[in-house]
């Protein structure tokens, strides 16, 4: 990854102008998407003694610290609490990619009866309003026994329409020449999509890998509904509980917000150096 | 709707793996019975692996998305509420809505969200992804940088959001110092629903941003490189390699966009409160689904049959960016 | 995979069988025989407590388990945010746990559809240990009975900043404690800054129709009937607070949180507020801190609102007489008077607000909200209607909006907004 040469993926040389207007761009966009965060993390570090309210507002504490944070962990069990979380949405990254990538592949690829009928229904899926569902959900849930697990949480979003549309169009886009010559030479289905279809969508299925980790990982609604042991709670419920019934802290708020936010940035800032090693490796190069 | 899968199919064992092809021909794709027919599309599976391969996300999209939207369906003919088993009250509920002001501010809202988010979250992803594709030296940092947006949730962002964009926010003294005065943004109804715009292009960047990234990366880079050796400019080569390389994705990004912004219900529920605004002026449909049909007082079969109509309308928005999509196509 | 794609095959299977009506509800379980031995396991659900009481609550239940040999009583607690969702799908599901911490408005549609245990049947000899108010609070119109035992009471002062009013020219020492008062103080807190400083960040609820004296409901509790003449004059005088900027320019989309920062930031002068919200003050903006002062609810009336928190049994528990004695045990003098002591809130039992905590002062100013904010609840009301649901809350918000903007006279407005409520009432 240590490339400094100012050449881009093709290789070629950016000219200098270019390169500063670039880098012009990139900052000022910089500053719009993460301005905010960085005011929320500098509320998370002021102290008790701090006017957080105060007009016109102050960018940096004035003297930082870290006690926010440990107070959070004091009021909820963070690490349990994340440590479900982390459950659901690793099992739903998995899910999500098996099941999306067969389906887009199937939709995509293959040719049979029912194919239109089978794209449809996941279209469909993906136009459902969830907000008039979700007792309906529940219900279901509870007939299968499943309310109160972590499964219960898992299951409805395991899969999910708008993956395996992706991976569809993924597949789509991929030309068609490179399978066939691998059917030529007597591979099969299983095989085919094995060892050249998928190696080729690698970027979209890191995207799609960052989608469900992000929407199990952020999910409120849906948890909250399913679950009645605390010990199963999810990070998102137990951050709630910093909105107490009682007292507003924002100061507590920011530093909830943060810890549910860096594993997100962290997992993104790993997925995205894989991805786009990924992308120079496809099948169709050859 | 009638679900593709029959269960028995789907529970078919498969560790064998040869189900018998003949057994049900009308399954199988033309190339099966054939052999090897080199030129057509590639067809050659057992005639139930199509099935497998799409069996557990059917199953998964038909329990817990196309089910309960059944009874949906059929609660919006009934009278039911939360705790009140409802009777058939035919199209008492759709009736309602003709003459229920709410329901024509909602759809309005929704309507206006969709002209007014769309384009701008078709195009300025794309160039931001194209922006940061290049391999120069920092680029991870604002890849990542740029998405955190998107991770982060929306309850935070709207928080964040409305703190700015208040009467003596951060905006708004910037705003007077440069002796513009102030803006109502969290008092005016209109200004409210461009906010609350605002927002969702915001945090919709980054999301759409990776979904052209994975679709700029799937472009072969061959096509890239005649161009260059062609002599076309930047401009040009966006125009004719770019676009048409990922107007697929274009119109998916089209796609997925519409139908959410048709769907907005957080953005502006945390902007202009669950009312909905100044005398409930930003109501949108999604949000008075939530307002009339939630809580134990809810009346479900009314909610639903709001629920039905936001359906009906994402599915023709859907079939019209498809079109759209058809007649580039020809 | 595997597993869940078994399990998907499982639902697809049992959700054809099963009828499409599975959210029956209560089929009126009407067994409210609550007599019998104090046994087995229970579910005690809060709202929104765990966080900050966790001691006091394995307290409380350690010492009933030890009360009742053979009990177990299993504490879940829910965030404040979805807690209505929650009950709902439980509800609606039938798994709603045995002893549910619930507010009136819950309350009301539960006791409807006979979820709620009658207590006036189960527990009446408990009835005289609360005040008599709090125990009328979980009394629904329409349904014989009362269906929770009263739990913690709320009220707040008025906060206000001392150094707006006086910029003002108006006395910090005096500040308005009638309507009248409020809005003549607005006018000229509005004229004095330029519109700069507003009087109140938020537009009147159903509790300031009630404390400016008019009738919410009909006597029969069958309509309602805040369109009354004194409605209508509370709300014109509202349009002029909003025309003079008296009234902040974004209370038609305020929300509590969002008034409170207002106050903070000083855009507004007076914001009603609960005896909790003193130690945030002092906590966000200790800058602020010397400037608040404190004093009674704006009320025409003499009397405060009061929040009423209650404590439910489910109909359809199979352990109704321990759920009945942990319900009871838990809101009783001992603990709800241990529990005000953690927390500013005020016991909802006889004769516990003329306990020495209540009624003698130190000089401190918690001390001080604490004692005017018991004196003040003995002959409070719970203004806000038990059958005044959410949706309502919103048709009578917006209507108010159109008359502060204008599109509508007070009248009409108001006209409008019972007769939306009405038809919500009777759908119920």
């Amino acid at each position: 990854m240590s490339i400094l040469r100012t050449t881009d993926a093709e290789g070629r040389r950016i000219p200098p102008w270019q390169l500063v207007l670039r880098y012009a761009l990139l900052l000022l966009v910089l500053a719009l998407t993460v301005g905010p965060f960085l005011w929320q993390l500098s509320t998370s570090l002021k102290g008790p003694g701090e006017d957080i309210f105060s007009s016109p507002p102050k960018f940096l504490p004035s003297d930082p610290t870290l006690d926010n944070y440990t107070r959070v962990a004091d009021t909820i069990p963070v690490w349990e609490y994340a440590l479900n979380s982390l459950k659901v949405a690793s099992a739903n990254v998995v899910t999500n990619c098996v099941g999306a990538a067969l389906a887009g592949y199937a939709l995509a690829r293959l040719r049979y009866r029912g194919r239109r009928a089978a794209t449809l229904a996941f279209i469909l899926a993906m136009l459902v309003p969830v907000e008039g569902i979700i007792i309906a959900q529940f219900t279901t849930m509870r007939d299968l026994g499943l309310n109160n697990t972590l499964l219960g949480v898992l299951l409805p979003g395991s899969i999910g329409a708008m993956n395996v549309l992706l991976m569809r169009n993924a597949f789509l886009n991929l030309p068609q020449e490179v399978e066939e010559a691998a059917y030529v030479d007597g591979a099969n289905v299983w095989q085919r999509f094995l060892r050249i279809a998928l190696p080729s969508v690698k970027g979209t299925l890191a995207v799609v890998a960052i989608f469900a980790f992000m929407g199990a990982w952020d999910d409120f609604l849906w948890p909250l509904i399913v679950l009645s042991d605390p010990e199963n709670f999810t990070l998102t419920i137990g951050l709630n509980y910093l909105h107490g019934t009682f007292a507003n802290d924002e100061r507590l708020v920011a530093a909830g917000t943060i810890i549910a936010v860096a594993p997100l940035i962290a997992l993104f800032a790993c997925l995205q150096r894989f991805f786009f090693r990924g992308v120079g490796e496809g099948a169709v190069k050859g | 709707m009638k679900t593709p899968v029959t269960p028995s199919t789907a529970t078919r064992p498969t560790a064998d793996g040869v189900p018998g092809p003949r057994s049900r021909p009308a399954a199988s794709g033309p190339g099966a019975p054939g052999g090897s027919r080199p030129g057509r599309r590639i067809s050659r599976h057992l005639p139930l692996s199509p099935w497998l391969f799409a069996a557990p996300g059917l199953l998964v999209v038909g329990a817990f998305s196309l089910y309960p939207f059944f009874s949906t369906l059929v609660n919006a003919f009934t009278d039911r509420r939360t705790l009140v088993p409802g009777t058939f009250v035919g199209l008492d509920n759709f009736q309602e809505l003709l003459h229920d002001e709410m329901f024509w501010i909602g759809l309005r809202n929704s309507t206006l969200y969709v002209l007014g988010v769309v384009p701008a979250l078709v195009i300025l992803p794309l160039l931001l992804a194209m922006l940061v594709q290049r391999q120069i030296p920092g680029i991870t940092f604002f890849r990542s940088a740029f998405y955190t947006p998107v991770v982060a949730s929306i309850v935070v962002v709207g928080l964040i959001w409305v703190w700015m964009l208040d009467d003596r926010g951060l905006i708004n003294s910037l705003l007077e110092a440069v002796g513009v005065g102030k803006v109502g943004f969290l008092s005016d109804q209109w200004l409210l629903l461009m906010s609350a715009m605002t927002v969702t292009v915001w945090k919709g960047l980054g999301y759409y941003m990776i979904i052209y990234l994975a679709a700029l990366a799937n472009v072969p880079r061959e096509l890239h490189e005649a161009a260059a050796v062609d002599g076309a400019g930047a401009v040009r080569r966006f125009l004719t390699v770019t676009v048409p390389a990922v107007r697929s994705t274009m119109v998916l990004v089209a796609a997925l966009a519409s139908v959410s912004a048709f769907k907005v219900f957080s953005e502006v529920y945390l902007m202009a409160g669950p009312s909905g605004g100044p005398a409930g002026e930003d109501t949108t449909l999604v949000m008075l689904v939530q307002r009339v049909g939630t809580g134990l007082t809810g009346r479900v079969g009314y909610a639903s049959a709001i629920s039905v109509v936001i359906f009906v309308v994402t599915v023709g928005l859907m079939l019209l960016v498809l079109r759209a999509d058809r007649k580039e196509d020809a | 995979m595997r597993i869940s794609r078994r399990a998907a095959v499982a639902a697809v299977v049992l959700a054809t069988v099963l009828p499409l009506s599975a959210c029956g509800g209560g089929s009126g379980a009407d067994s409210t025989d609550a007599s019998g031995k104090v046994e087995g396991e229970i579910t005690f659900q809060t709202w929104n407590l765990q966080a900050n009481f966790k001691d006091y609550f394995n307290g409380v239940i350690a010492d009933f388990e030890k009360k009742y040999p053979g009990t177990e009583v299993k504490w879940v607690d829910r965030p404040g945010e979805g807690y209505a969702d929650k009950i709902s799908a439980d509800a609606a599901g039938g798994t709603l746990p045995d002893v549910v911490n619930v507010s009136p408005d819950l309350v009301a549609p539960l006791a409807e559809a006979g979820i709620a245990l009658d207590l006036d049947k189960a527990a009446s000899k408990y009835r005289e240990e609360y005040l008599p108010e709090a125990w009328a609070s979980h009394q629904v119109p329409g349904a014989e009975g009362t269906f929770a035992f009263p739990w913690y009471l709320n009220t707040g002062p008025m906060f206000y900043n001392k150094r707006l009013l006086e910029k003002a020219g108006l006395d910090p020492a005096k500040p308005p404690a009638t309507y009248d008062e409020v809005f003549a103080a607005g006018l000229k807190l509005a004229g004095a800054s330029g519109g700069k400083v507003a009087a109140l960040a938020n537009v009147p609820t159903i509790e300031d129709f009630g404390r400016y004296g008019g009738a919410l409901m009909n006597d029969e509790g069958t309509g309602f009937a805040f369109n009354d003449a004194k409605g209508i004059e509370l709300l014109t005088k509202y349009k002029e607070l909003y025309d003079a900027k008296a009234l902040d320019p974004q209370a038609l989309t305020a929300t509590p949180e969002s008034s409170g920062h207002k106050f903070l930031t000083e855009s507004v002068a007076m914001n009603p507020g609960s005896a909790l919200d003193l130690a945030n003050f002092k906590k966000q903006a200790p800058g602020l801190y010397k400037n608040i002062g404190i004093t009674d609810q704006v009320s025409n009336t003499g009397k405060a609102n009061m929040y009423v928190m209650g404590v439910m049994v489910n109909a359809q528990s199979k352990r109704k007489p321990a759920s009945v004695a942990f319900a009871h045990y838990v809101t009783d003098a001992t603990r709800q008077m241990e529990f005000a002591k953690q927390v500013a809130i005020f016991p909802s039992t006889a004769g516990s607000l003329d306990d020495p905590y209540f009624t003698e002062e130190d000089g401190t100013d918690e001390t001080r909200v604490r004692v005017a904010a018991a004196k003040s609840l003995k002959t409070a009301v719970n203004y806000t209607p038990v059958l005044f649901s959410e949706q309502m809350k919103t048709e009578l918000r917006n209507q108010i909006a159109k008359a502060l903007q204008g599109k509508q006279s007070p009248k009409v407005a108001l006209d409008n907004a019972v007769k939306a409520c009405d038809r919500l009432l009777q759908q119920s």
